[in-house]
């Protein structure tokens, strides 16, 4: 198992490599001089050029791409085009309020989707099928920005019960997680449903029926755990998505995460927070394709790695 | 009870002297704006919003009243010396920076040399280097700027929110660059600390030269970028002013008793110009014809919600020397005649571009097409995003190949003098990628104008000159001047004394909070 994941933390590597090098072509693609952007609407050529220099963009694109890799070498992603900051100072600034976000997000709609989703197969085109199937469907169509306005104007405008934008205490945290966590929530009831339909057809679980286990122990023991592999796969999935900060929820509650860190690095063209950011979120997937793995292991325990 | 909670150990750290003042009675201002700020160094931003919020700490020589008049303030007066070269200011007395140091001729010398000064970089670099050759220190209050050629609205551009007083002393201590996180300055708030992602907090200087003055004990800036987010909180109450307020916005706020909506004059003209150096844009029939086919009145009530007036001349009233010609005509009639004068009875197609790409350029310019299709004007509109509008327009190397056509547009004068409403955009030298002639406009007579203007130091001199380069420019329409945008802001009926003046910034000084 730990030869295993060793294995598999080296192999990011190249990987990571491959996306530093992609992101770094990409981003010097775009349309637009980023020092033109910077040096802002009145600037004469002459500060245009004082400030191209000042960010480096007069070198040569091989030299800067060699500056900018070394540079990660020594754990150094550059400073940000727009604040002069550290690009790590910027991104560290802004993933823990993404991160406990995201936690808070897929804490609720995890268990209450799962929960849905067994129930809608248990009773399975009967009226907790249909109910929980119509709230997942709901969930999937509306769309996120569109939510997150209803429910500040329900609750933060109207009603006064919650802070309308920042990211202080945890009654912050309620209207934008309820947000971000609608859509998953449904995903997670339609993927559990669908497995578990499938895994209470199958022969063991007339076996354990056949045994006279009350339905709780068979549902709880037999199914649930034997649903869970493609239930967990998704679960790690959403989860790589959310963490890159879902730009929408976080402009309509002004979070001060990474999605927002991303679309004004975006807007000014500062390379390497775009850089940074998008690197993080490769090792972000990576990551958590490898958890999800030794998930499979701990659920199954037939699932062995070498 | 929770945020008074947070707001006590500041309160108690800012108000010192005066901690036998119950916290309850602290005045906390919340100002909700539109953008995250790129620094705190005016003279390395280029947005005004950035600027704006310095003033919280920083103050000019020179500044802006609310109405855009342009007043002394660490300044007592100057003196222009006949050719117009040398600039003798004279300094007010008694006053401290926030560490302490005395605001002396030597601040003057050392900001000024630090902008001026290519090795650090700075983004307002252009602006001075142009014309400042060097700054004496007389005495210790009066300093000496001598220019490089005369440059008659010199005093202006002291005024910009960009020319502040920063401590001569904190400079040394932090450096060019660390003192953007530093800043000290003679304003009427010290800096508290920035939370680069959330806010910006300053508080009550206590030894503020401006005696009563400020009335309120922090002010909280925050960067609210959803429009409906920033008047959610104008509604909850979490904050005491936004701007700018999204115009769909603004009835709804009206509705609310506590909440006041102000619709303030701006200096920022929007304008669609023409590329006169290509066809059919170089022949004038063509530019006037253009000019007449759109109803202003109507873009006004349709893309602006009512929030903007037809533009009356080139540059808009309240920028100094601006000339009120009058509304354009809306004559399709008049567009068409002069269409088939010019040879282009069916009209042509073309590029219409919009230098934006928000909701509201994307109502100008659709209405702009449906205008133009009056007169047989077939358009395809591009909303240029910030990189494209680099790229394609301002940045776009050779002139005679530029491939922008019509394009809409807008500039604020920040510096409330002709010389900045016109020089950058319709100079014969201003062609991009210099400046921002993007009609590609030369007009000898024009030009003389506007060199002659900055030479002379004699006003009336420079109103006749100026007079005469708007009307020649009218006259042949190298753009088509559409409105005159209003600033729609909101604040609280309990703040009192934030204006945002004409060139979109703010002034804050007197707020007081019941």
């Amino acid at each position: 198992m730990l030869q295993y994941l060793a294995r598999r933390l080296l192999g990011l590597v190249p990987t990571l490599a491959l996306v530093a090098l992609l992101v770094f072509l990409f981003v010097h693609l775009l349309p637009g001089d980023p020092a033109r952007l910077a040096a802002g609407p009145d600037a004469t050529p002459e500060t245009v050029a004082l400030v191209r220099q000042d960010l480096g963009l007069d070198k040569p694109l091989p030299q800067q791409f060699l500056r900018f890799s070394t540079g990660i070498l020594h754990g150094d992603f550059g400073r940000s085009l727009r604040t002069k900051r550290p690009v790590s100072t910027e991104i560290a600034d802004r993933f823990m309020p993404t991160f406990w976000l995201t936690v808070a997000a897929m804490g609720w709609s995890v268990s209450i989707g799962m929960l849905i989703g067994v129930l809608s197969a248990v009773w399975r085109n009967r009226w907790p099928d249909r109910v929980g199937m119509t709230l997942a469907v709901s969930g999937i169509s509306f769309p996120a920005f569109a939510l997150g306005m209803v429910l500040m104007q329900i609750f933060a405008v109207q009603l006064n019960w919650l802070p309308t934008v920042g990211a202080d205490t945890w009654r912050h945290y309620i209207l934008p997680s309820l947000t971000l966590g609608a859509a998953v929530a449904a995903i997670m009831a339609r993927f559990t449903r669908s497995s578990f339909v499938g895994i209470l057809q199958e022969d063991y679980v007339r076996t354990a029926r056949a045994k006279g286990l009350p339905e709780s122990i068979v549902v709880v023991k037999h199914g649930l755990r034997n649903a869970l592999i493609p239930v967990v796969t998704m679960m790690g999935l959403q989860f790589g998505f959310l963490l890159g900060g879902s730009i929408v929820v976080e402009v309509v509650f002004n979070w001060p995460g990474v999605g927002r860190l991303l679309v004004d690095a975006v807007d000014m063209r500062d390379y390497p927070v775009i850089q940074g950011l998008v690197l993080l979120f490769s090792l972000e997937f990576v990551l958590i394709n490898l958890i999800v793995d030794v998930l499979y292991a701990v659920i199954n325990p037939t699932i062995r790695y070498r | 009870m929770k945020s008074l909670l947070r707001s006590m150990p500041l309160a108690a750290l800012v108000l010192g002297a005066l901690a036998s003042v119950p916290a309850f009675a602290a005045k906390d201002v919340v100002f909700a704006v539109a953008s995250t700020f790129t620094t705190t160094d005016p003279y390395d931003a280029n947005d005004t919003l950035s600027q704006a919020m310095a003033k919280s700490f920083y103050e000019g020589l020179y500044g802006f009243d609310k109405d855009m008049k342009m007043i002394p303030v660490l300044a007592e007066s100057y003196e222009a010396s006949k050719d117009g070269l040398v600039y003798t200011i004279k300094l007010k007395k008694g006053i401290k920076f926030h560490d302490g140091t005395d605001f002396k001729a030597d601040a003057v010398k050392a900001n000024l040399d630090r902008v001026t000064n290519p090795d650090n970089k700075l983004k307002r670099f252009g602006l001075y280097n142009n014309n400042i050759a060097k700054t004496e220190v007389v005495d210790d209050y009066t300093a000496r700027i001598t220019l490089k050629t005369p440059f008659s609205p010199f005093i202006n551009q002291l005024a910009h929110p960009s020319t502040v007083m920063i401590s001569p002393t904190a400079l040394k201590q932090y450096g060019n660059k660390d003192i953007a996180f530093h800043p000290v300055g003679t304003g009427p708030f010290k800096f508290v600390e920035w939370k680069q992602t959330d806010y910006l907090k300053v508080a009550k200087n206590e030894n503020y030269w401006q005696k009563g003055l400020p009335k309120v004990d922090t002010i909280l800036w925050k960067p609210v970028i959803d429009s409906n987010a920033r008047a959610a909180v104008m509604q909850t109450g979490e904050a005491h002013f936004t701007y700018p307020l999204p115009y769909e916005q603004a009835e709804a706020l009206k509705a609310k008793p506590e909440l006041q909506v102000i619709a303030a004059p701006s200096i920022i003209l929007r304008y669609l110009s023409m590329n006169t150096q290509q066809k059919p844009f170089d022949n004038p029939k063509v530019r006037q014809a253009i000019a007449y086919a759109i109803n202003k009145e109507a873009l006004s009530k349709v893309a602006f919600n009512g929030y903007a007036t037809p533009a009356e001349g080139v540059a808009p009233q309240g920028v100094e020397y601006a000339v009120k010609i009058g509304q354009w005509p809306y004559d399709v009639a008049k567009a068409k005649q002069l269409m088939a004068e010019a040879g282009y009875p069916n009209g042509f197609e073309t590029e219409l571009w919009s230098a934006y790409n928000h909701t509201t350029a994307q109502k100008v310019t659709q209405f702009l097409q449906q205008q133009l299709q009056q007169i047989g004007i077939r358009t395809k509109i591009t909303l240029l995003e910030a990189g494209q509008r680099v790229e394609k327009v301002e940045s776009w190397q050779d002139p005679a190949t530029a491939p922008v056509r019509l394009y809409y547009v807008g500039w604020s004068t920040s510096t409330g003098e002709a010389d900045w409403a016109l020089r950058p955009l319709l100079y014969g030298e201003s062609w991009p990628p210099r400046l921002f002639n993007t009609a590609y406009y030369k007009n000898p007579k024009v030009d003389e104008d506007i060199k002659g203007a900055q030479l002379t130091t004699n006003s009336t001199e420079k109103a006749k000159l100026y007079k005469d380069a708007q009307e020649t420019i009218w006259k042949d329409a190298p753009w088509a001047p559409l409105v005159v945008e209003k600033l729609l802001s909101a604040h609280n009926k309990k703040l009192s004394g934030v204006y945002v003046i004409p060139d979109a910034s703010f002034n804050f000084t007197d707020i007081d909070l019941k």
